[in-house]
């Protein structure tokens, strides 16, 4: 198993305590193409952050391609994350005054790669998305699908063991949401990229191969999905 | 490990800066002004203060007039109120008794000479003098030479005219040396021009004077050996004050009035005078510092709390680097970078600007094409500046960076 989560707990201190995550067992083999659906506040988010070594969780243990993730110091946190870990967001989280290129370029920046290199991997990538005639444009002279295109090139160009995207159609319109899972789709098959999408969305969830259903902080159902073409990004719930 | 100066670092804070750059540019200009401030203020008050000095340049600043006048009190059977003249025989006896004097120079003086020359005249002050007065007044030769040994010796009927003398006769500008000048009826040979304007100065400013030999000028009023008033100066060591009252000693004696009779004689000290203006430049000077130092003190915050808001403002930026693998320690020697980048930018466009402005007031103090007084600052104090202003970058980036450094990555990527 690449990742591998053993009765992971997280809670909150606030005026309230909140109890987020209630006791996760998870196990995502490499791969695999998983998506995490849940309403909001029921814990897949706080989830994909702790997956993300973005954020600590209180018990249990968190395996990463053998690693037990736990206690990490910044500085290590902050290398398995260039590592190990491709990022997309819903609001894509580009640099607003980088370009396309330079956004792509960073994460090989702070692994201390050279300029020439750097430049030449990131192009590749946006070659690949369809974006080379774009490499010199800035985030906000580009539409929401080639932004979001351009993060999933900066979550590619460090060949990370896991691409995580977190409700990365949600500032997206249908046809071009359609067009990022496809995206999705063909890297995971392709390029047998393991993904772990994040989504309250059912007809987004319905392009996973496997189906994590979160509520409450526990994990619910997990269903097999082997027919993509169920009707996709239909009428609300009321698709599949 | 990666150095300041790697080219790659290097250019990432250069984009950065360059790419916001109202955020840049108000930054900058705290900095800018701050230098600008401290170092006009040093370049400013220097000049002022050399323009101040220059009303006492070539006035010997450790020297002391002795002006015989009328006694006060009844001594050794002399009635009060009698009044005594010196002679060049006390000049020798002081020089030979007091052995803190440097150099003793008698003067004769009048007033309302009237100075011929062709059809021009000019009315001022007639001055009689020997070698040792040049010591008190340092002449400022514009055309010829000043007076020396031989016309004393040979009492030649030679004179130097000071500018205003020179300007009135000669109103072309032209040399003079070689003409006659007439005054009190015996002519006078011009042997040069003296431009000395210090504005300190005993009996008569120095540019309003026409100088001659004493023993001429004696021989012309018929006063014989007679000193109207003489000037001295202090050997290093000593003290103008005593002096005076060694010198006033010896004259009590030899014309018979009381040493303590304080109205027998005027005495002018050039030294106190001197002391006390020192001392009110050093006052300038270290209200200036302070004023210059907490401008720059005042810019520093200044930039440090506009830092702040940047990184307040760049909170999702810090949060996306974390994200894909940027370190806390990267980040905090990022802003500190580019807080020094900025700093000493801006600083050296602050000591440029301000060494332009200093240029253009040396320009407006330059008179007769003699720089008058030095505006400019010195290399080494901007190099001091720039020093003074780097680690103040540090300072400044450094509060706003070890927030940035606590920035989590969950937290700023939510704050969408």
């Amino acid at each position: 198993m690449l990742l591998e989560l053993k009765d992971i707990n997280k809670t909150y201190f606030g005026a309230q305590p909140l109890h987020v995550l209630k006791g996760i067992n998870l196990s995502i083999g490499r791969g695999e193409f998983v998506s995490i659906m849940g309403a909001s506040g029921s814990g897949k988010s706080t989830l994909l952050n702790i997956i993300g070594i973005l954020d600590n969780y209180d018990s249990g243990e968190y395996w990463l391609d053998g690693r037990l993730i736990k206690d990490l110091s910044e500085k290590q946190a902050a290398d398995y994350r260039n590592r190990m870990i491709g990022f997309i967001f819903q609001s894509y989280n580009l640099i607003g005054f980088k370009t396309a290129v330079e956004n792509v370029e960073l994460p090989l920046f702070y692994q201390g790669i050279g300029r020439r290199k750097r430049h030449q991997m990131a192009m590749e990538y946006l070659d690949r998305m369809g974006l080379a005639p774009w490499a010199n444009h800035f985030p906000n002279e580009m539409s929401g699908g080639q932004k979001q295109r351009v993060a999933i090139a900066r979550a590619l160009v460090t060949h990370p063991d896991i691409i995580l995207a977190d409700e990365p159609t949600g500032a997206l319109d249908s046809k071009t949401s359609v067009e990022i899972m496809d995206l999705l789709g063909e890297l995971n098959r392709e390029d047998k990229m393991t993904i772990i999408v994040v989504t309250h969305e059912s007809g987004v969830a319905n392009a996973a191969d496997r189906i994590i259903h979160i509520s409450d902080g526990v994990i619910g159902s997990i269903e097999q999905n082997r027919d993509h073409n169920a009707a996709r990004f239909g009428s609300g719930d009321l698709i599949k | 490990m990666k150095t300041f100066f790697d080219i790659d670092r290097f250019k990432e804070i250069l984009d950065t800066l360059s790419r916001n750059r109202s955020r840049t540019l108000l930054t900058g200009f705290g900095i800018f002004w701050g230098v600008f401030m401290l170092l006009a203020l040093t370049g400013g008050s220097q000049g002022l203060k050399d323009l101040l000095l220059n009303n006492f340049k070539g006035f010997a600043s450790n020297s002391g007039f002795y002006i015989p006048t009328q006694t006060s009190r009844p001594y050794k059977g002399f009635q009060r109120g009698r009044e005594w003249k010196m002679d060049l025989s006390d000049i020798d006896a002081i020089k030979a008794q007091v052995p803190g004097v440097d150099a003793v120079a008698p003067v004769g003086m009048r007033w309302g000479a009237v100075a011929v020359y062709g059809d021009r005249t000019y009315d001022g002050n007639f001055k009689g003098i020997t070698m040792d007065y040049y010591s008190i007044e340092t002449p400022k030769i514009k055309f010829g030479r000043p007076l020396n040994q031989m016309d004393m010796e040979d009492e030649r009927k030679v004179c130097v005219l000071g500018k205003r003398p020179w300007e009135e006769l000669f109103p072309g500008g032209e040399d003079p040396c070689g003409e006659f000048v007439k005054v009190g009826g015996v002519f006078y040979q011009v042997v040069g021009v003296d431009f000395s304007e210090s504005s300190i100065s005993v009996g008569a400013p120095p540019d309003w004077t026409i100088t001659t030999p004493l023993k001429v000028f004696n021989k012309l009023y018929g006063k014989g050996d007679e000193v109207e008033f003489f000037g001295f100066t202090a050997k290093e060591g000593w003290r103008v004050k005593t002096l005076f009252k060694e010198v006033n000693d010896i004259l009590a004696r030899r014309h018979y009035f009381d040493p303590a009779d304080d109205v027998a004689s005027v005495t002018v000290n050039s030294e106190s005078i001197f002391t006390m203006m020192d001392n009110l430049l050093k006052g300038v000077d270290i209200m200036i510092l302070l004023i210059g130092l907490g401008t720059l003190l005042a810019g520093a915050i200044g930039v440090s709390n506009i830092m702040m808001v940047t990184v307040k403002e760049r909170t999702s930026e810090i949060g996306i680097r974390r994200a894909i693998g940027a370190t806390p320690k990267m980040i905090l020697s990022q802003i500190i970078k580019e807080s020094i980048v900025l700093t000493l930018t801006a600083g050296a466009l602050g000591i440029m600007f301000t060494v332009l402005i200093l240029s253009g007031a040396e320009l407006a103090a330059t008179k007769d094409g003699v720089l008058t007084a030095a505006f400019q600052i010195k290399f080494w104090t901007a190099i001091g500046a720039v020093a003074v202003l780097t680690v103040l970058g540090v300072l400044a980036g450094l509060a706003p960076a070890m927030r940035a450094m606590s920035i989590k990555p969950v937290d700023a990527m939510r704050d969408e």
